[in-house]
């Protein structure tokens, strides 16, 4: 059994109005003086968008920022890959949008699993990102007048989506690489690049400094400073085959959750409903087909089991639209757990198409009929194009096929309300947190949180930790940081020292196996019992038989991915454990055993209503459970129907 | 679908190999069997890493990330051509039917002096940085945006600077360019910001900056050949590059900045 | 172009206000800038050189006119030849300047290289320089036969003479080696033309997609005209007995 720490994690939310509550912690917060803020020293890990926006951000107010990523430049993060949207309540289409219904629809689609205090943030500074993106001269789509559009997003009956054709990430990210680098040219910040973070040190129970690795030369440094804000994006790449790009990881975050900080829902994984499906055994990655498409896409498949007809050939009444069927009234914008789920259903039950039967049809013949190619392919150009250069079909002509994929994880290091995790003076922000999305997250709302936290969160709370700590610069000579810097390097060493037979690919490729298997759309908990052995397994195998060529004192790419590969497998068990301990159904949660007749999610708000922090305990021991309790009272608990 | 290109091919692999930045480098050649069409080129270059280390060989290193042809990371020569045959298409998203059995296929990394080598494949790009550093963004600090509908941009105002705006910052435009210019680079930020009204109040500053910057990171000169933009995988135009030539010129004359 | 050359100049650079000028002149575009705009001003001084050439096939005596009209005006004439020489001397040395800088943005050349341009075998523009420098020896060569006068080969009338323009002008071009050099002389620069001239627009700043393809056009016409108008009188001028 789990043990449960005795008293109850507090998130640390004002109270009163829900809608006061920012404003209110904003006047409790404490200040510091501007001519104060340049003594002070905050380090910044990852510049996506959480990243870029918060590096920017405090480097205006006048701190002296440190910004780490391990790209070769700030503007490549992940961020950079998200292709749809980003929401915003600005209600610019008069069609009933407001804060409120933006928070109640995120709740929502989290399934009560998010804390309202912290949704309801998110919906309010919304409209302020979308003003200071526009004024950073990121192109936003625009109607021939000049003013802004939008478009739909899953889970929302609103338009609130706006967006730059299909590479919405790319221009936020872009304006706040921009920015960054503002700061860059006026001395504010100072860029590492292809540093990567191993190691968070711990002073007198505060954050005070990480400890890097030079990617190019192998150097092993340490930084100190007065806060360090952790925005390292998501762990999907624990499946191996995921939209994420390949050096996404969980190394910063799991170094941190060693070092003390709660690790918050980790089995919140989200299965995205539009990939392009694998391939073949070589397959490295997979790739995103936007949820924007599916405004104008239809899903279906053969009502027929074992159709062999050409998708043109098979005639209307041949035809399956599952979704609609299922939920008519958001038909193809169900949520993306729901959808998915739905299309894993149909394939399992033997209806899917493609070589390996396992996708589904996304078909735009009839809005090409209905709006012309040519406005398709302003909306769509570059995701069709992608499609037929991965693919090699055309989209125009024939259906997408899609299936499934992992893309986006909710759960992440435990923060409060501020964003500040248990470890004081440790910030996370972005995916790296689990704050706003609880067991789902809606289309178009990661690159609103990223840059909600960066712009307009941090840059309030992080004065408050040193103001009220009363922080004073510290040295890196300290013991902390060299314990610190020698634990990081033998654990490199150890990597090398291995001299087994099998190379990180194959450790990779065979946790991902497992977890995809075991701890993926539908988990049971025969099934996660046995993935969990089956990753203590490997992660042993892993320090006995692996094989890494090459030193540690030049660019060496499989060592890098070694030792993210490494914290996988010690990661992966925990987040195992606590789809196993969740006994419910919820989001990107699904456990077979509580589903209802039409084979949704149940879930058991008496019993799981809560946000499960783990304490770590040492790799293989088990974690100490930490609740923190759910309530909602603007949003109240309902089912979440989309029918 | 493409049933032509359903049989895996034999290739041969000339791959230049550098340990470091100031090492010699020298094409290697590496014998490939069984690569499926429908592998991408980076899978491809994966499967011969697995080889190397199967063997006790360091494998080649090359730079990758998203995989999905927008993080810009990726960049190789191909067979003489940057990102490799196909147009408007990153190295990553390059796939391996584009190939034939028997194919020899040279593989180099960027060649640029603002491009020194790190390692194998790998290039440092970051005089790109340095040039946005210097002047590519909008100076407006968080919190201080009017209402975004405040300003009208007209949708194919929108539309010139969204398709400026979509630069990868790759390196492809240097990198298949015989003078290692950057123009097409620098003409994008140039005039993505310059086409919209939120940039205009440092337009002048903004174009003379870059350019100096441009400058001193020892990118050659523009003869306008055209490689970069047949070479650029986010299509930007030569038209950039006359508008930073016109931005440059009337900056210089008219300008007080 | 260097920073000691600018700061040595710093006093009266900076109280005549010209800094920016210098500037101008020491960045990659400012060059390209002058370059295209000598190249097109250069083009204008082809346009009227072809003009009175082609007078030749009126015959001596129209030719002979147009010549000595011209010599009479000497102090514009004068004014005309500096500005032509600064021109060319500025078009000159900014293409020898970039292409030096040009080869050492690159280090190491590929040991593969092929075009991604659709169509393009070897354009006109990947040998700018090495067709530039033809036509620069093409040039002295011609100001050697027909501007100073200096052949040895060759019979000279004096400049006096009124019938000495046509008469040299078919002195030269009868020695059949001047003919053929003078004839590829003239196609080089035709092909120099082809890609420069729209490629100075380009340089310039004046590169828009609704005027750009007209200025191919044109830039093609031109270089065609230019080439076949000298071409012609390099073939048949000498033939012309009167």
């Amino acid at each position: 059994m789990v043990t449960v720490a005795e008293t109850l994690l507090d998130g640390h939310c004002p109270t009163g109005p829900i809608a006061n509550r920012w404003d209110q912690r904003k006047r409790d917060l404490k200040l510091v003086a501007p001519n104060n803020k340049r003594k002070y020293t905050i380090i910044v890990v990852g510049t996506g968008l959480a990243g870029g926006s918060a590096a920017a951000s405090l480097a205006e107010l006048g701190y002296n920022v440190l910004s780490f990523c391990l790209q070769d430049t700030p503007r490549r993060a992940h961020s950079i890959a998200a292709q749809g949207g980003i929401n915003a309540a600005k209600n610019y289409q008069n069609d009933g949008d407001s804060v409120w219904r933006l928070f109640y629809d995120t709740v929502k689609g989290g399934e009560w699993r998010a804390r309202e205090s912290n949704v309801y943030r998110l919906a309010s500074v919304s409209t302020s990102i979308i003003d200071q993106c526009v004024a950073q001269g990121v192109p936003f789509a625009r109607e021939y007048g000049g003013t802004l559009t939008n478009r739909s997003f899953g889970g929302a009956q609103v338009s609130r989506t706006f967006y730059c054709g299909g590479q919405t990430g790319q221009q936020l990210l872009l304006g706040a690489y921009q920015a960054m680098m503002r700061q860059v040219d006026a001395g504010g910040i100072k860029v590492f690049t292809r540093h990567e973070m191993l190691d968070v040190v711990v002073v007198d129970g505060i954050a005070r400094g990480i400890v890097t690795r030079d990617l190019v030369t192998g150097k092993f440094e340490t930084f100190a400073g007065d806060a360090v804000v952790l925005c390292t994006g998501g762990y999907g790449n624990a499946y191996y085959l995921s939209t994420m790009a390949k050096a996404c990881n969980v190394t910063a975050a799991w170094r941190c959750h060693k070092r003390g900080a709660y690790f918050a829902n980790p089995c919140y994984t989200q299965i995205h409903p539009t990939c392009i499906p694998v391939s073949g055994d070589h397959q490295s990655k997979l790739t995103l087909m936007s949820e924007s498409l599916r405004n104008d896409g239809r899903v279906w498949v053969p009502k027929n089991k074992g159709e062999t007809r050409s998708p043109d050939q098979i005639p209307e009444a041949d035809r399956d639209y599952y979704l609609e069927r299922r939920y008519p009234s958001y038909g193809n914008l169900a949520p993306r757990d729901v959808s998915s789920r739905a299309a894993k259903e149909r394939c399992d039950a033997g209806y899917g198409v493609g070589a390996t039967g396992m996708s589904v049809y996304l078909d735009f013949s009839k809005a090409i009929q209905h709006y012309g190619e040519n406005v398709i392919r302003e909306k769509y150009g570059n995701l069709f194009h992608m499609y037929e250069r991965i693919t090699n079909e055309n989209p125009y002509k024939v259906p997408m096929r899609i299936y499934p994929a992992v893309h986006y994880t909710m759960g992440g290091l435990w923060v409060d309300y501020n964003l500040q995790s248990n470890l004081p003076g440790l910030y996370v922000l972005g995916e790296a947190n689990f704050s706003d999305h609880g067991a789902n997250r809606l289309g178009a709302s990661a690159l609103m949180q990223g840059l909600a936290d960066g712009y307009f969160v941090i840059p309030y709370t992080v004065g408050d930790h040193i103001a009220t700590r009363k922080v004073t610069p510290i040295s890196t000579d300290r013991p902390e940081f060299h314990a610190a810097l020698d634990a990081a390097k033998s654990r490199v060493q150890s990597l090398l020292k291995v001299n087994g037979t099998k190379s990180t690919e194959h450790f990779h490729r065979a946790l991902g196996k497992i977890m995809w298997e075991y701890v993926g759309m539908a988990r049971t908990e025969k099934g996660l019992l046995f993935a969990i052995d089956a990753i203590q397994k490997l992660r042993d195998q892993f320090w006995h038989d692996l094989k890494v060529v090459g030193s540690g004192e030049t660019l060496n790419q499989n060592l890098e991915h070694a030792g993210r590969v490494a914290d996988f497998l010690e990661f992966s068990e925990l987040l195992a454990r606590d789809a196993l301990h969740r006994d419910e159904s919820c989001g990107g949660h699904f456990r077979e055993e509580h589903q209802t007749e039409e084979g949704e999610c149940q879930r058991d708000d008496e019993n799981f209503s809560f946000v499960s922090a783990w304490e770590h305990q040492g790799v293989g021991a088990e974690s100490i459970l930490h609740k923190e309790p759910l309530t909602f009272n603007d949003a109240p608990l309902g089912v979440r129907s989309y029918k | 679908m493409n049933h032509a290109s359903s049989a895996n091919l034999n290739l041969t692999l000339k791959i230049w190999r550098q340990a470091g930045p100031t090492a010699p480098g020298e094409l290697k050649t590496y014998p490939l069997t069984g690569i499926s069409p429908d592998m991408s080129f980076l899978e491809m270059l994966d499967i011969l890493n697995e080889h190397l280390i199967a063997k006790g060989e360091e494998p080649v290193a090359f730079d990758h990330d998203c995989r999905e042809g927008i993080c810009g990371t990726c960049g190789v020569m191909i067979n003489g051509q940057a990102h490799g045959p196909d147009s408007a298409t990153t190295t990553c998203q390059l796939h391996m039917r584009r190939f034939r059995d028997g194919d020899t296929i040279v593989i180099e990394p960027w060649h640029a002096k603002a491009f020194p080598i790190v390692r194998d494949l790998v290039v440092d790009r970051s005089a790109f940085d340095r040039i946005i550093q210097s002047g590519g963004y909008v100076s407006v600090n968080t919190g201080n945006a009017p209402d975004a509908n405040t300003t009208l941009v007209p949708h194919h105002v929108q539309q010139d600077a969204m398709r400026a705006a979509a630069c990868i910052g790759c390196g492809a435009c240097v990198a298949s360019c015989k003078n290692a210019s950057a123009m097409l680079f620098v003409s994008a930020k140039v005039s993505h910001l310059a086409n919209l009204p939120q940039g205009q109040g440092e337009r002048s500053k903004r174009v003379l900056r870059m350019v100096a910057a441009m400058d001193a990171e020892k990118f050659g000169n523009c003869t306008n050949t055209g490689e970069c933009e047949a070479a650029c995988p986010a299509e930007i135009k030569l038209t950039n590059i006359a508008q930073l030539n016109r931005e440059y010129i009337k900056a210089s004359l008219f300008s007080t900045e | 172009m260097t920073d000691s050359t600018t700061q040595s100049q710093a006093g009266l650079i900076d109280q005549v206000g010209l800094r920016w000028f210098f500037r101008l002149l020491s960045s990659s575009i400012g060059q390209k800038f002058v370059m295209g705009v000598t190249g097109l001003l250069l083009c204008g001084f082809l346009v009227a050189h072809l003009a009175g050439n082609l007078l030749l096939f009126a015959g001596a005596k129209p030719f002979n006119e147009y010549a000595h009209a011209l010599h009479a005006q000497w102090e514009l004439l004068a004014v005309a030849e500096a500005g032509l020489l600064l021109l060319f001397v500025a078009h000159v040395y900014l293409a020898v300047a970039t292409s030096i800088g040009n080869n050492q943005a690159r280090t190491g050349q590929y040991v593969m290289k092929q075009t991604k341009v659709p169509g393009r075998i070897i354009g006109a523009n990947s040998w700018m320089f090495a067709s530039g420098a033809v036509v620069l020896a093409f040039v002295i060569l011609h100001l050697i036969d027909l501007r100073f006068g200096l052949r040895g080969d060759v019979k000279y009338l004096a400049e006096s003479d009124p019938e000495a323009p046509f008469k040299n002008t078919v002195a030269v071009l009868n020695n059949p080696i001047s003919r053929l050099v003078y004839f590829i002389g003239v196609v080089v620069l035709g092909a120099h033309l082809s890609h420069g001239f729209a490629s100075a627009f380009q340089s310039i700043g004046l590169n828009h997609p609704k005027y750009m393809p007209l200025i191919k056009l044109i830039g093609k016409i031109f270089a065609v005209v230019i080439a076949v108008g000298f071409a012609s009188i390099v073939v048949i001028v000498p033939g012309l007995k009167r």
